[in-house]
């Protein structure tokens, strides 16, 4: 189990940044992503592994209105 | 259209010649102090080779400008009309190749208008003006 | 459907963009109709330093016009566009002012920076007036030319005053030196036809059509409470007219009782430093640097140049906030026929589609060659100014629609029947609720089947808005009299009518779904005009990002946000390019939410145009004074309390039955979790109540929370603390209003 914004998620083995996303649907473009406190480049997201037991953050940037 | 294009191997990068291209350019076409106001730049790099900046006449300035104050002439080359320029710098910040020219004390910004000045002044023959087709606008 | 990717070849549109119906013909025939009721000259100037330091003045029952000066205690406390606005109104106005007396102002202002043509998003004014609908000042925000030519004519702001006998056209003419009102007998009335005419009319050649900008209304403004400002700019490359919008508020509405016609303005050929810059270096360098991170950027963050804002549509379908059903869900099974790659392979994209120069983010998409299915100006082929995020989600989703060319049509409907896209949108979606629990049906509405989905009676509510005639003209009303209407009538049950009809003050909702953050809630009911997303949008840092768990942290946003926003009025900035693209490092910074390197800019921007040095706390502090002076006028106009900043129920939980159960989920375990009140056993309509009880009791909270913050007392009134560290003091009415209300 992970946690993502506070929330739990089911982890899968071979969790990746990308497969958060998905699982969450969040397709919002500007995001600020950290796991367990280390920052995440957009350019890392399909490879960097999430580990069973992180707590991820992904911050929205406000955009919008 | 017309377009200024660099042979790099033939460039010296200004190793062996005082970037006569740039000097003309800066001072004979656009009546300015210095080199560096040039619409074209040379460097030398460290492994020996020279790189350039020069404008090819792509267009995407032309797309972008929203004062169309950009257009290409009977030659094809971009041609920027001051009397309808805006000074917004758009053209300068669109410019993949960092082509598009500011002199600071001017309001509306300059390019290189393959005039061939600089062909004349390069001692190892490495710029030429050649006749290409012109690329299609795109979406950028 | 996600975006395109970055680098993917789009199709693009085929619709040639130079081609539609043109209206020109009779142009003739209207000019030699025009008598000058009145003429004046005065000396054109441009700014020094971002002020031209007078205003112009109009009174059109007098024909009165003269110049105003603006005094240095107008700029110390009120900068300029909104704050100049409000205190022009301020001193306008008595308590007792209706919308519809001679009394009311119009006033339009950019503000110091507004002009400059190097910063993406700089060309924007801001329009106040004594709404129509909520009877206390609104602030509209428009872009486009009028502003900065206004500005290069010679005048900081344009005062409109009285009432016309008859239709009449102000025209400034900032190269001449000539102000004249003329009476208009054949002109047309609708937007998209008058900002043609009138162009090509006060143009002296082809090439000083862009020195033309046109403030006009249209047909449905002169029936309904709804009516809004086009302004317009003259697009070169399309060879028409462009429309952006003042939209919220009823502008429109006054706009036409005054019986303006148009207001035309043309300026001098525009150049880089007519605001006579004290440091136009930093214009110019700032400026490109925005131009290149947007050029880098854009196309993998928010996509503004091929979608403008309608990037956000599948966004919020997938977070399940988008508004859909007059806001009873969050998403809906068609949207994707409504989302943004639709409107990238629809919106023609080879164009420049800034609202001002040097608008590199160029949001204003239109969508060319539609040719109109319903109406006046049926099988007519227009360019449609949008659509934009509000638009697709106002008359698409909570409508029910999803059909792009229905869509675009309400969404061209509105603009040049002169009424504002955001309001209908929710009026209508109100009216399709309505219809859906029987509170409306057929004879009601004179025939207009107002299912869910049914473009084509929406359609033909708008057409009799602007006929003045049947259903439409009830509807154009607005929310607040509807409710009022239909509760007299007996319709149905006064607190379902109540709550579902979204509005605050008389003003309705924008397009997003508050229910499920209470910080958005409050972003919506404690505004000062009204429930406009522009002073604060915090769902996402609230309910995705989990940013502001406690009450005071939604408080400090809701401190914060308002009072950022409001500065971008008080310059003629647009917000946009402020958090709509970010710069790549930003995720690095300590507070990536405000987009610090962009402030920094906007700071960068004001004092190299005005000389003024200014940091983050003095740029709070001029909001400031503007924000707590407008929450005071509102007191001084009746709706300035706590009483006022009360919302509707379906914007802060489930109304209904199909709501609750369909996020039963999620509102079983808030009852469980946080009610700390087991759901099992309970039947569903006690959840409700618990619910909603649990509800209102936290917006309460917040409302103590929010209001401490911000200075006022717990009865919303600003304290006489705030006045004086604010250095409103100095104006004793503001002190005695204060005073009268416990501040």
């Amino acid at each position: 189990m992970i946690q993502v914004n506070g929330d739990p998620l089911e982890w899968t083995p071979g969790m990746t940044v990308r497969g958060v996303l998905r699982a969450k649907k969040y397709n919002f473009p500007l995001l600020v992503i950290s796991i367990d406190g280390n920052q995440v480049q957009r350019a890392d997201y399909d490879t960097t592994p999430v580990p069973d037991g992180a707590v991820v953050q992904v911050i929205h940037l406000l955009s919008g209105g | 259209m017309r377009q200024l294009k660099i042979n790099l191997p033939k460039c010296d990068g200004g190793r062996n010649c005082e970037h006569e291209c740039e000097e003309v350019c800066a001072t004979k076409m656009f009546k300015l102090d210095d080199r560096s106001g040039a619409a074209l730049h040379i460097e030398a790099l460290a492994d020996g080779q020279s790189s350039a900046i020069l404008c090819d006449q792509c267009g995407d300035c032309v797309t972008v400008c929203p004062a169309d104050a950009l257009t290409r002439n009977k030659q094809g080359v971009v041609m920027i009309d001051k009397k309808l320029c805006v000074g917004c710098y758009m053209c300068i910040g669109f410019c993949e190749k960092g082509a598009f020219e500011r002199n600071p004390g001017w309001l509306e910004p300059y390019k290189c208008t393959a005039c061939g000045l600089c062909v004349k002044a390069c001692p190892h023959a490495a710029l030429e003006i050649v006749d290409v087709p012109v690329p299609a606008p795109r979406i950028i | 459907m996600s975006h395109s990717e970055a680098g993917q070849t789009i199709i693009p549109c085929a619709v040639d963009y130079t081609q539609r119906t043109e209206y020109h013909e009779g142009l003739e025939a209207i000019r030699a109709a025009h008598r000058v009721l009145k003429e004046t000259t005065f000396t054109p100037s441009l700014p020094q330093k971002g002020y031209n330091d007078r205003t112009l003045y109009v009174d059109l029952t007098t024909r009165e016009i003269r110049e105003k000066p603006v005094t240095q205690q107008m700029k110390d406390l009120f900068v300029g566009g909104r704050g100049f606005g409000l205190w022009q109104l301020w001193n306008a106005v008595t308590p007792g002012t209706r919308w519809n007396d001679p009394e009311n102002e119009i006033i339009i202002s950019p503000g110091p920076v507004a002009g400059i043509t190097q910063y993406p998003g700089s060309g924007k004014s801001l329009v106040v007036s004594i709404s129509p609908q909520t009877d206390i000042p609104i602030d509209s925000n428009v872009g486009g030319f009028f502003g900065p030519l206004l500005k290069f004519s010679g005048f900081d702001a344009l005062e409109l005053q009285g009432k016309s006998d008859r239709d009449v056209i102000l025209f400034i003419d900032g190269q001449k030196g000539i102000i004249r009102i003329e009476d208009a007998p054949l002109d047309p009335v609708d937007s998209h036809v008058l900002g043609e005419i009138l162009t090509r009319m006060y143009a002296e050649d082809e090439a000083d059509r862009t020195n033309i900008s046109v403030v006009c209304s249209g047909a449905a403004a002169e029936h309904s409470l709804i009516g809004m400002l086009n302004f317009t700019w003259w697009d070169k490359r399309r060879g028409c007219v462009r429309l952006k919008q003042a939209g919220r508020g009823g502008i429109g509405t006054v706009f036409r009782d005054k019986r303006i016609r148009a207001l035309v303005c043309r300026g001098p050929v525009v150049k880089a430093d007519m605001n006579h810059p004290v440091d136009f270096e930093t214009l110019a360098k700032t400026g490109i640097k925005l131009h290149k991170e947007i050029r880098t950027l854009d196309d993998s963050q928010c996509k503004m140049r091929r979608n403008g804002t309608a990037h956000i549509v599948e966004i919020m379908d997938a977070y399940d906030l988008l508004p859909t059903h007059n806001f009873q869900y969050g998403s809906h099974k068609d949207t994707h026929q409504i989302a943004s790659p639709v409107w990238e392979a629809r919106c023609s994209q080879m164009t420049v589609d800034g609202c001002w120069y040097g608008c590199s983010m160029a949001c204003a998409k239109g969508a060319d060659g539609l040719v109109l299915k319903t109406g006046p100006y049926k099988g007519h082929m227009v360019t449609v100014d949008g659509p934009e995020y509000e638009n697709a989600a106002g008359l698409g989703s909570n409508g029910g629609i999803f059909d792009p060319d229905y869509l675009l049509e309400l969404n061209f409907y509105c603009d040049t029947y002169g009424i504002c896209t955001i309001t209908y949108g929710t009026l209508a979606a109100f009216t399709m609720e309505c219809y859906q629990r029987g509170i409306l049906n057929l004879e009601r509405t004179g025939g207009l089947d107002l299912t869910w989905g049914n473009a084509e009676a929406d359609l033909e509510m708008m057409h009799q808005m602007a006929r003045g005639e049947g259903f439409g003209r009830i509807a154009g009303q607005g929310v607040k009299k509807m409710k009022e209407l239909f509760i007299a009538n007996g319709w149905g049950d006064p607190q379902l009518i109540n709550d579902i009809g979204m509005e605050i003050k008389g003003l309705e909702y924008s397009q997003y779904l508050s229910k499920e953050s209470l910080a958005q809630q409050g972003g919506y009911a404690l505004t000062n005009k009204g429930p406009q997303h522009d002073e604060a949008w915090v769902i996402f840092m609230d309910m995705v990002n989990k940013q502001l768990p406690t009450f005071e942290d939604k408080a400090e946003a809701l401190y914060y946000f308002p009072l950022f926003r409001t500065w971008f009025g008080l310059m003629g900035f647009c917000k946009l390019p402020w958090n709509d693209v970010a710069p790549a490092d930003n995720s690095t910074t300590s507070e990536p939410a405000k987009i610090p390197e962009h402030v920094q800019n906007y700071l960068d921007l004001f004092t190299a145009t005005t000389g003024i040095a200014i940091d983050r706390e003095t740029m709070l502090m001029q909001s400031a004074r503007v924000y707590n002076f407008q929450r005071i006028f509102n007191i001084r106009m009746g709706k300035g309390l706590r009483a006022h900043d009360l919302p509707p129920y379906r914007s802060v939980g489930p109304v209904t039955r199909e709501e609750y159960e369909s996020r039963a989920e999620r509102y079983d375990k808030q009852m469980l979790e946080e009610i700390k009140v087991d759901p099992a056993g309970r039947t569903l309509d006690e959840k409700i109540a618990i619910t909603r009880e649990y509800r209102m009791a936290r917006y309460s909270k917040l409302c103590d929370a929010v209001y401490a913050r911000r200075g006022w007392t717990p009865d919303g009134v600003p304290t006489m603390a705030r006045l004086k560290e604010l250095g409103l003091d100095v104006l004793p009415e503001l002190v005695a209003i204060v005073q009268a209300h416990g501040g």
